[in-house]
């Protein structure tokens, strides 16, 4: 077999891994949260939060409401099924035997792995999506209402055209904006590695329930390692220049990803634009974790013997 | 004339298992070498821990050996191209039970890199070889123990393996289940294909298979062609069918005549049980 029909063929089993992956998740009901989501949604509508801005922010803080309660939402299931799934999955074709069935057929592991993996990323993608879809839908019928009324306000008020440009751009910042939709999609990064992680902690855990735990340990911990490792590393070294501090600085944020840089999705929200360098170097970054994991995965996995 | 290559080589294999209370590890399989030849059924027979499964595990990459090895038609066990010829029914398999019969036979054709109309195809032929076309579009999830076995059975053939292995086919399935998969080993058997089975119930091996192992507390304790391991060397068996009893009379007096024969003994052969019970069952389906 050439090197191009050998790839083929990888890709292929990889493909009806993932497709079969998805189906079993979907054919589990997973995608009945998005009911729940709508009704998240729909409730964020009704938070009026209290108002100390003039009238001229009058519904800006409906918009702000709804983008921050949909990618909550969003970030809260796409954490938890990035690691339930994941954490599901493998232990349960184990238990079940099926996975002797898979790995008796010309299945290298890691094709295995690789596809179990993408079959929850496509999962998450595709609940994303949806996710997006409402999100978006809602938020645009409710930045033009909220324009309509503040520009017959700033009319009826007779603002300067100048005042009333800056008003619109204004309300337009915290509508359906590109920064919006790449806030959507760092989610989906975030999630990417999350489940990578819960992939790699499956491969050796000896429960779903173990793996679950941890991954969710994990998830936290990423959240204040970036702070713990400079506060603790300086004071602990005198100077942050020390190459082994340095060293370990950079093994513990291999190991154990930094979630904070995420929390561009915060200023996204505020209405901030995302730059696309940004959004390039989560791309980056979570693809380098995709990787690291599934490699260090298949590692594990290569070595078990069931 | 040159040799075939042996369908499954076993050359010393050992297998050590780590014990977590013990500082001595667990041996297995302890030194089995077994070769079985192109078209062969081969039966590995044991009580239950003596390591069948493991072999068989270790034949599929499943397990790393210890020490020795295994080949599947001169290809090593521990290479994923070894797979391409064979097909796998392990012990009590259980499939994804959110597919229907026909999709887990599609799923396992892809993963072989089987499409389109070759793998409908195959799939329907199958299906039909397992008798489960009625069932093809039911979730796996209500099938009963003897409709797995078939499924599992049908999976493991999907690729048109060379060789197939079964791990205890008809563990917990009723006699009738049984039988029809006893009858597919058969018809594999007729159609050139390596059978290599392993199970505890004596009866049913020595009905399918024509060469056998003996494997005792991870050691190969006997092995051979069955007929020559469970002849009577000394003793020749003659059963008759509407026999007068002075003609059976008359033969006795004879052997007593002979000098050196003697009469072990006489009388009707028994019926098993087993074929006591499908007999009865089949009338009882005929009436119905």
């Amino acid at each position: 077999m050439n090197p191009l029909s050998q790839t083929l063929s990888h890709a292929s089993r990889i493909g009806v891994i993932a497709r079969h992956a998805f189906t079993q998740l979907v054919r589990m009901k997973v995608f009945y949260f998005l009911a729940f989501f709508a009704v998240i949604l729909i409730a964020s509508n009704f938070f009026n939060l209290p108002q100390h801005e003039g009238p001229e922010s009058a519904g800006i803080n409906i918009l702000r409401s709804i983008k921050s309660w949909s990618l909550g939402a969003m970030t809260l299931f796409s954490v938890v099924l990035s690691i339930v799934a994941t954490a599901l999955l493998l232990p349960k074709d184990v238990e079940d035997r099926t996975l002797y069935t898979i790995l008796a057929k010309p299945v290298p592991r890691l094709d295995y792995l690789a596809g179990k993996l993408l079959g929850v990323l496509l999962l998450v993608f595709v609940s994303l999506a949806m996710m997006d879809v409402l999100m978006t839908g809602i938020l645009h019928l409710r930045t033009n209402m909220v324009l309509a009324d503040q520009m017959a306000m700033a009319e009826a008020r007779s603002w300067p055209a100048a005042d009333i440009a800056l008003l619109k751009s204004d309300i337009l910042a915290q509508g359906p904006t590109a920064s919006l939709q790449g806030a959507v999609f760092s989610v989906f990064l975030r999630a990417t590695i999350i489940a990578s992680m819960a992939m790699l902690i499956s491969t050796f855990s000896s429960s779903t329930l173990f793996t679950t735990i941890i991954s969710f340990l994990i998830y936290f911990i990423g959240h204040f390692q970036a702070d713990a490792r400079a506060a603790y590393l300086t004071q602990e070294a005198g100077t942050s220049d020390s190459f082994w501090m340095r060293g370990i600085s950079l093994l513990i944020s291999l190991v154990l990803p930094d979630f904070q840089l995420f929390n561009v999705i915060d200023a996204v929200i505020e209405g901030q634009v995302m730059p696309l360098m940004i959004l390039g170097k989560l791309t980056l970054i979570g693809l380098f974790y995709f990787v690291f994991y599934v490699i260090a995965s298949w590692f594990v996995f290569a070595r078990k013997e069931f | 004339m040159t040799q075939p290559t042996p369908a499954v080589e076993i050359r010393h294999l050992v297998k050590d298992f780590k014990t977590s209370f013990k500082r001595q590890p667990l041996r297995a399989v302890d030194d089995v070498s077994i070769r079985i030849m192109p078209g062969e059924v081969y039966g590995l027979i044991g009580p239950n821990g003596s390591g069948k499964s493991t072999t068989m595990k270790a034949l599929l990459g499943l397990v790393a050996p210890t020490s020795g090895e295994c080949s599947i038609f001169g290809k090593d066990s521990l290479k994923v191209d070894s797979r391409n010829e064979v097909g796998f029914l392990p012990e009590n398999p259980y499939f994804y039970k959110h597919l229907s019969g026909e999709e887990t036979l599609e799923f396992y054709g892809k993963l072989c890199g089987i499409k389109g109309v070759k793998l409908r195809g195959r799939v329907k032929e199958l299906l039909e070889l397992v008798d489960l076309s009625g069932a093809s579009h039911r979730r796996i999830g209500g099938y009963s123990k003897g409709m797995l076995q078939r499924i599992g059975l049908a999976q493991a053939l999907i690729q048109e393996p060379r060789l197939v292995i079964l791990d205890e086919p008809t563990a917990g399935v009723d006699p009738v289940g049984s039988r029809e998969i006893r009858d597919l080993i058969f018809k594999l058997k007729g159609q050139g294909i390596t059978v290599f089975l392993c199970s505890h119930l004596l009866e049913q091996v020595q009905e399918v298979c024509d060469h056998v192992g003996i494997i005792f507390q991870g050691k190969m304790v006997k092995e051979g062609r069955l007929e020559d391991l469970i002849a009577i060397e000394d003793q020749t068996e003659l059963v008759m069918k509407d026999a007068s009893p002075e003609l059976v009379a008359r033969i006795e007096e004879m052997i007593a005549k002979d000098g050196s024969a003697s009469l072990v003994r006489s009388g009707k052969p028994r019926t098993t049980l087993e074929r006591l019970f499908l007999r009865e069952t089949r009338k009882q389906e005929g009436k119905n």
